[in-house]
């Protein structure tokens, strides 16, 4: 029987090919569908997982989660630093993070923050130690710079072009673990190198001297501007770089003015944070309880302050997404249904053209049962080569997104099969199973003397 | 071994009003060897199709034995055909991409009555027959060949009854010869009743009943020394 089965397919090479290959690119489609719907949600539930509350400046909660999560550049208003001192001394917290976006070197974000955040991010460090001095940087795993190599920062996020800090280069001194999460690209320095870099000692002692200097354009709301903006929100936010620039060394077309402060790279650095801290766009916070960080969030949850669970944000961002996981699914089903008409047509049209065969078959002793399971069997294989295929095909597609994502943003997107995937498939096997009968019962439809006379 | 008999047989088809097929009565001894010749048209094939049960007769009674074709459904005149009736056809009919043996095997393996003496026996009749390499694909036999593979597959169950249809038709003389010698041999030594449409004048001489066919009725059916 399956001799006879494959012996026929191979007759029909070409077309039993077609077929397989119709089968598997339109089941592909729902797999890969399935798979990254399924990996960007797993991804950044895993991503968001180390920062259970994120506090920031009153604006939009998704810009927050997405910008402490992912790292991803967008102009953050900035809240005064006296929030950092007051979580940093709250005993309901276990850490508090400041994080000062704005810099990148060589397309990594430059990200100031203190070594607690480190720690908790890579609790055990792959290379070297957490820095001591306002000179150093400890980089994510996915950064391919050295320990000991330099890192000249550069204002804003290295596709503008923004000018290159020249007052200070950092010195690798440790690497991450891998943590599957955009930090492993970023770049870790002392925030209070960010602040001097930007010329903000806190307590708002030199700005809004020469607004005649600023440009308000578009560029001047990047966020690396608005990070270095100024100490506090309210003055910074809408007029970001209103700083003056006291060395008058700079002056670029289209570039606010900076505060460039002299920064000594070997001073040790200081992570006691008070009233006089300068202004940050998000603190990264670590509650000690669940009902701590409730508690947190309610408190800072204001008209200047604004406190999220990153994860929670993004449940509701996917819950968006979901309802478009559901068209595109819709879409790949009804393109499997056009799939199954197209095979259905083709097979029946081919049960047809073989009459004659299938005549034979039976004039010769082959009972109908046996001519009923050797056309069923035949698309039987298709669907199971075709499902194999697709599955696969609809596999390496999402590994392929995946890779292609956690390359441009270091967010490791697990592609796993779940349970409810082999739903899915037995039903595409079983719909294929009972549609695959109706041209093996019209095999049987003609008398083989019939069949025989033509 | 099984004798015919077959009573007010009469086959119309739709729309055509002369029957196709009319036989008041006819008996063919077990064992006999027949030719059944007559005109295109004269309603040979239709009798070949009744014979082996692929079509039920619309009126009268045709009996292999002690089995009425006519009230045997449809599965059960397969059945019956698969174990009784051995068939040989103009055409061949063997199927592309298998080997001779695996032919010659097909209708018992789609019937699921293989088993190891199946085999031996389908290569012993493929030797008789004179197939060198039973593992070599049909499609690259010769056309004597092929009908002789077809010939070890009509075989291959030892049926009562061996029905070839236009068997040399589509042979040059020298493999009519050899498929007809071997037909007519091979039944006498399995003891089949023969059964054989043909107007092959070397095949005719084998046989040794003639039955004439015209316009689907018996117009001449000679025995013995006269048919030769």
């Amino acid at each position: 029987m399956i001799g006879f089965i494959l012996a026929d397919l191979r007759r029909f090479k070409g077309g039993a090919l077609a077929v397989v290959v119709l089968i598997a690119l339109s089941l592909a489609l729902s797999v890969t569908v399935t798979l990254q719907e399924r990996a960007l949600r797993l991804g950044s539930a895993r991503a968001a997982e180390k920062f259970d509350l994120v506090v920031g400046a009153a604006g939009s909660e998704t810009q927050l989660a997405l910008s402490a999560v992912f790292l991803q550049p967008a102009p953050l208003p900035l809240m005064s630093g006296s929030v950092l001192a007051d979580l940093a001394s709250d005993p309901r917290v276990a850490f508090a993070a400041p994080v000062g976006f704005g810099d990148s070197a060589s397309g990594h974000p430059v990200v100031g923050t203190t070594t607690a955040l480190i720690e908790a991010l890579s609790p055990k460090l792959a290379q070297g130690a957490l820095f001591a001095h306002l000179g150093d940087a400890v980089v994510g795993s996915d950064v391919g710079m050295p320990i000991g190599g330099q890192i000249k920062p550069m204002h804003g996020d290295g596709e503008s072009g923004g000018p290159v800090h020249t007052e200070l280069a950092y010195t690798v001194r440790g690497r991450m673990a891998p943590t599957g999460t955009a930090w492993d690209r970023a770049i870790l320095v002392p925030i209070r190198a960010v602040w001097q870099l930007h010329g903000m000692h806190g307590g708002g002692d030199d700005h809004d001297e020469d607004d005649d200097d600023h440009h308000p354009d578009d560029e001047g709301a990047q966020a690396g501007d608005a990070t270095a903006a100024g100490p506090v929100a309210g003055a910074a936010q809408d007029k970001a770089p209103g700083l003056a620039d006291a060395g008058g060394d700079r002056d670029h077309e289209g570039h606010a003015h900076h505060h460039h402060g002299h920064v000594d790279g070997n001073a040790p650095i200081d992570e006691h944070f008070d009233a006089q801290t300068p202004g940050i766009p998000a603190v990264l916070v670590k509650p000690r309880t669940i009902a701590d960080a409730y508690k947190l969030r309610q408190h800072y949850r204001g008209d200047t302050t604004l406190a999220i669970f990153p994860a929670e944000v993004l449940t509701r961002l996917y819950a968006t997404l979901g309802d478009a996981r559901s068209l595109l699914l819709a879409i790949a089903i009804a393109t499997q249904g056009i799939v199954l008409a197209a095979v259905l047509m083709v097979t029946i049209m081919h049960v047809g053209a073989r009459q004659r065969q299938i005549g034979a078959l039976r004039a010769f002793g082959a009972p109908r049962y046996s001519v009923v399971a050797i056309v069923w069997g035949e698309l039987i294989l298709l669907f199971l080569l075709g499902a194999v295929l697709g599955v696969a095909l609809g596999y390496a597609a999402a590994r392929l997104i995946s890779g292609s994502v956690a390359a441009r943003t270091a967010v490791h997107m697990p592609i796993e099969f779940a349970p409810q995937d082999l739903r899915l498939l037995l039903g595409f096997l079983l719909a294929s199973m009972l549609i695959s009968l109706l041209p093996a019962l019209l095999a049987l439809r003609h008398s083989p003397a019939q069949a025989l006379r033509a | 071994m099984l004798a015919l008999d077959i009573h007010d047989l009469t086959m119309r088809f739709d729309g055509l009003d002369a029957p196709v097929l009319a036989i008041d009565r006819l008996h063919v001894k077990a064992g006999s060897r027949v030719a059944v010749t007559g005109a295109s048209g004269s309603g040979k094939s239709t009798l070949v199709h009744l014979l082996t049960g692929l079509e039920r007769p619309k009126a009268g009674s045709i009996r292999w034995g002690g089995s009425d074709l006519g009230r045997l459904s449809t599965g059960r005149r397969d059945a019956f055909r698969a174990r009784n009736i051995g068939l040989v056809m103009q055409d061949f009919h063997l199927f592309p991409g298998l080997s001779a043996l695996e032919n010659v095997l097909l209708p018992v393996r789609l019937g699921w009555r293989m088993t190891p003496d199946m085999r031996k026996r389908a290569l012993a009749l493929l030797d008789i027959t004179g197939i060198a390499r039973a593992g070599q694909p049909v499609e690259t036999l010769s056309r004597g060949e092929m009908q002789r593979v077809a010939v070890a597959r009509a075989l291959l169950l030892k049926p009562s009854v061996i029905i070839a249809d236009e068997p040399t038709a589509s042979l040059d003389r020298r493999a009519g010869e050899d498929v007809s010698a071997l037909l007519v041999r091979l039944a006498g030594e399995e003891g089949a009743t023969l059964i054989v449409v043909t107007h092959d004048p070397a095949l005719l001489t084998r046989l040794d009943r003639h039955i004439h066919l015209d316009g689907g009725r018996i117009v001449e059916d000679v025995r013995g020394e006269a048919a030769r």
